[in-house]
């Protein structure tokens, strides 16, 4: 799944490590989800998007909205 | 050398790693023993079980890592790559079961079995390990 959190992470400027204190997982976590390797779970998905006073669809791009794009 | 940062683990895999390390040294002080005996005495089964019990805390130790885990993503990680291992092992086991059956391949004691699911958890543990390294 894309999403902004690298971009809004550098926004900020803070670090995957600051940003894995803030949202109480592990730096590997952040990495992963920022480089699309992994999708947070709902409720991490909604912390981050509140760490960042955004709703969800601000930070993370629909899937199918994306491939409905794309058609 | 390849070496894992002590802030590269969360509480859940520290716990596992050193239960781990602890089992694997009491099955490493157990098994000799247990082995130069084995012919002189009746008790045998009950010495076959005592050199399982560090292996059978390996099992029981990836099941409480899994259940400790807060961390999402490590959960996640952890439970794929139980999967695999199982799988593969379990494939393997199959596979040379009927080899063996047809005389194809020879006996190969049944220990092995859970042996190279071990293995492969680490082989697992240090290929990921290695990926991470690399896509950072």
């Amino acid at each position: 799944m894309e999403n902004r959190l690298r971009l809004l992470r550098a926004e900020r400027n803070w670090s995957q490590q600051d940003l894995a204190e803030r949202l109480d997982v592990s730096r590997q976590s952040v990495n992963a989800i920022e480089t699309g390797k992994y999708d947070p779970s709902l409720p991490l998905a909604f912390r981050i998007a509140e760490l960042f006073d955004l709703a969800i669809e601000e930070v993370f791009e629909s899937p199918s909205r994306r491939s409905s794009k794309a058609i | 050398m390849f070496a894992v940062r002590k802030s590269d683990l969360t509480p859940a895999q520290r716990a596992h790693t050193r239960r781990i390390l602890w089992l694997l040294l009491a099955y490493a002080i157990i098994l000799p023993p247990l082995v130069w005996i084995r012919a002189n005495t009746a008790v045998a089964a009950l010495m076959a079980i005592a050199a399982s019990l560090p292996v059978l805390g390996i099992f029981a130790s990836w099941g409480r890592h899994v259940s400790d885990e807060r961390d999402e993503y490590h959960q996640t990680m952890a439970l794929r790559r139980i999967a695999v291992a199982t799988n593969a092992t379990m494939g393997a086991a199959v596979v040379w079961g009927f080899l063996q059956g047809f005389g194809a391949m020879p006996l190969v004691e049944a220990y092995w079995i859970p042996c190279i699911w071990v293995l492969m958890q680490g082989m697992f543990a240090c290929i990921g390990a290695f990926s991470r390294r690399g896509a950072e």
